[in-house]
């Protein structure tokens, strides 16, 4: 399957969580072909707005033909995305760029601060389907903010709160390492992670502290995004050995290892 | 009128274009990339901007949207001349679209380097790149007149390849600047890279981009990029092709119309892949439209170039 630039119908808008919007589009190929984690280019018409909107499919359904994004509204170009209502076309280009590596047998825990979140109902189920224990780890600053756990079937769902609205009172971080971890401490886990930079360094931190390898934590890196498929080179992100790598072509996923951590840029918009 | 207009360009030293609509330097990569655009819609590729010896490039963040534009500062992250020689050009030569090899460097010495490594098969033809913003020097030779020269006449001096000049938008008079490479030997010149300019994060405080200055594209610059067109067509006898913010068959036509022999496609290659053969087909079908044989009939004045071609 190859990326396609196509028209994709608006079937449903919804709100997942408070500020946030959840538009399912109907697009087969697509939906067929995006893997957990990988993004599509959403063109969008607001006024003075040019350049296409980077979203990773939060989830995607072969059998119906569905796909999924989950969103905060940041600027004219979300908002506009926003508005559209049920048999609106988009423009969708994808997929694109690597999703997680999924495969292997350990427990997985999935990390995700804010809108970081959005990445994880396509993956946690990819995940559940491969038989494996799944965890996930979110982050918010007020419970209204948080994806239901319903989204997470079949996993264990442990949430924080900067306001202490609900479960733990602060980042997401302070969640991790779960204690489960002592239980498989023999065989390791398998940690993917989607958050604000701060987020996503300050679990880095906890882990080498914690002696986890950064080859066990894979990524979903958000950088400021041009064309999406490795013209612009306008999505560099340091690259551990030096330079740099595109996040839209070596990335979005990204094993934690690879990174230059100490100089990542904060960019996240979400 | 035939209704399958000529829209075949000569820009000089045997450099003949199937279409008038090429990709620009920097939004394109190598060619190797993009496969959603329609490679039998273009003329041929401009290559991203090579040096010497390979560059990273500059530190994020490098690119930020800004009304109706956008602003890059990638900072020429290239392979390096010696990769693109020996790797990219034998592939390019089995095409049937020609690659152009934009050229940059910080010093008449590299310009010179990078231009005697590319005397290989695969290159159709040179751009000369003295007008990227983005990098220590980058502007330095295109906004003087006499290091425009010099190094134009650098360059013609080691290579039997077509010779494009690209030049940068930030001076004073930039038909001096053509006038001047014209005259040092350049085949043609394009007009225009990008504005230097920036933009500020007013919640974070600093410069959306980490270097403080881009250079700005997209359709913000095109009645700019159009107007100094207008200005080094009317005054070069060489082709001018037409760069800055074209989005659309019509904006194509606008740079035809004021005299471009040829028209890149940049920004847009971002957008709208689709772009390329929309605005190939649109410049056919105002041809045909109007009842004009072929895109030399389109500049709306007389021009020294047309008895060039």
């Amino acid at each position: 399957m190859s990326v396609v630039v196509a028209p994709a119908v608006v079937v449903e808008r919804s709100v997942p969580m408070a500020g946030a919007v959840e538009l399912v589009l109907h697009h087969p190929p697509s939906a067929v072909a995006v893997a957990p984690g990988q993004f599509f280019q959403l063109a969008v018409s607001a006024p003075h707005t040019l350049l296409r909107r980077p979203y990773s499919a939060a989830w995607s359904d072969a059998a119906s033909g569905r796909i999924g994004f989950i969103f905060n509204v940041v600027g004219a170009g979300s908002a506009w995305l926003a508005a559209r209502d049920e048999g609106h076309e988009l423009d969708l280009l994808g997929p694109l760029g690597r999703g997680f590596d999924l495969e292997g047998a350990r427990p997985a825990i999935c990390v995700a601060g804010g809108l970081g979140i959005a990445v994880f109902p396509g993956v946690v189920q990819a995940l559940i389907a491969r038989g494996r224990k799944v965890i996930v780890l979110q982050g918010a600053r007020t419970a209204a903010q948080l994806l239901p756990a319903a989204r997470f079937a079949g996993a264990q769902v442990q949430v924080s709160t900067d306001d202490d609205s609900a479960g733990h009172r602060g980042s997401v971080v302070t969640l991790f390492p779960p204690p489960f971890m002592g239980e498989d401490q023999g065989g390791g886990v398998d940690i993917f992670a989607c958050g604000p930079t701060p987020m996503l360094t300050a679990l880095i931190d906890v882990a080498r502290r914690q002696e986890i390898p950064l080859s066990a934590i894979q990524v979903a890196l958000e950088t400021p995004m041009g064309c999406g498929i490795g013209t612009c080179l306008g999505c560099a992100a340091p690259r551990a050995v030096g330079g740099y790598f595109l996040t839209c072509q070596d990335g979005p996923c990204v094993r934690a290892d690879r990174i230059a951590w100490d100089r990542i840029t904060d960019a996240f918009h979400g | 009128m035939a209704d399958r207009p000529d829209l075949t360009v000569d820009l000089g030293r045997g450099l003949h274009l199937r279409s008038p609509v090429l990709v620009a330097s920097g939004t394109f990569g190598y060619g190797f990339d993009a496969p959603q655009v329609d490679r039998g819609a273009l003329g041929a590729i401009v290559s991203k901007g090579t040096t010497l010896r390979p560059r990273e490039g500059n530190a994020p963040i490098r690119i930020a949207e800004t009304p109706s534009g956008m602003l890059n500062a990638i900072g020429l992250q290239n392979p390096g001349v010696d990769h693109v020689a020996r790797v990219y050009a034998p592939q390019w030569a089995t095409w049937d679209l020609p690659v152009i090899v934009n050229v940059a460097g910080d010093s008449v010495d590299e310009y010179v380097a990078v231009a005697t490594r590319l005397n290989v098969t695969g290159v159709a033809g040179l751009e000369l790149n003295i007008s990227c913003p983005n990098v220590e020097s980058g502007l330095q030779f295109g906004v003087d007149p006499a290091l425009a020269a010099e190094v134009t006449q650098a360059v013609r001096a080691v290579t039997e390849l077509p010779l494009i000049v690209k030049l940068t938008p930030n001076v004073t008079d930039i038909v001096a600047v053509a006038r001047a490479v014209e005259n040092a030997g350049a085949d043609a010149v394009s007009a225009i890279n990008t504005y230097v300019g920036m933009a500020i994060d007013v919640r974070r405080r600093r410069p959306l981009i980490s270097r403080g200055s881009g250079g700005l594209s997209g359709p913000a610059i095109k009645p700019l990029a159009l107007h100094a067109v207008w200005q080094v067509a009317a005054e070069v006898h060489i082709p001018v092709i037409g760069v800055g913010g074209i989005m659309t068959a019509d904006d194509a036509l606008e740079f035809l119309l004021a005299g471009a022999a040829a028209v890149q496609l940049g920004t847009v290659n971002y957008v709208r892949p689709q772009a390329a053969a929309e605005i190939h087909d649109g410049i056919a079908a105002y041809l045909v439209q109007h009842g004009l044989p072929d895109i030399r009939a389109l500049p709306i004045r007389p021009l020294s170039v047309l008895s060039h071609v």
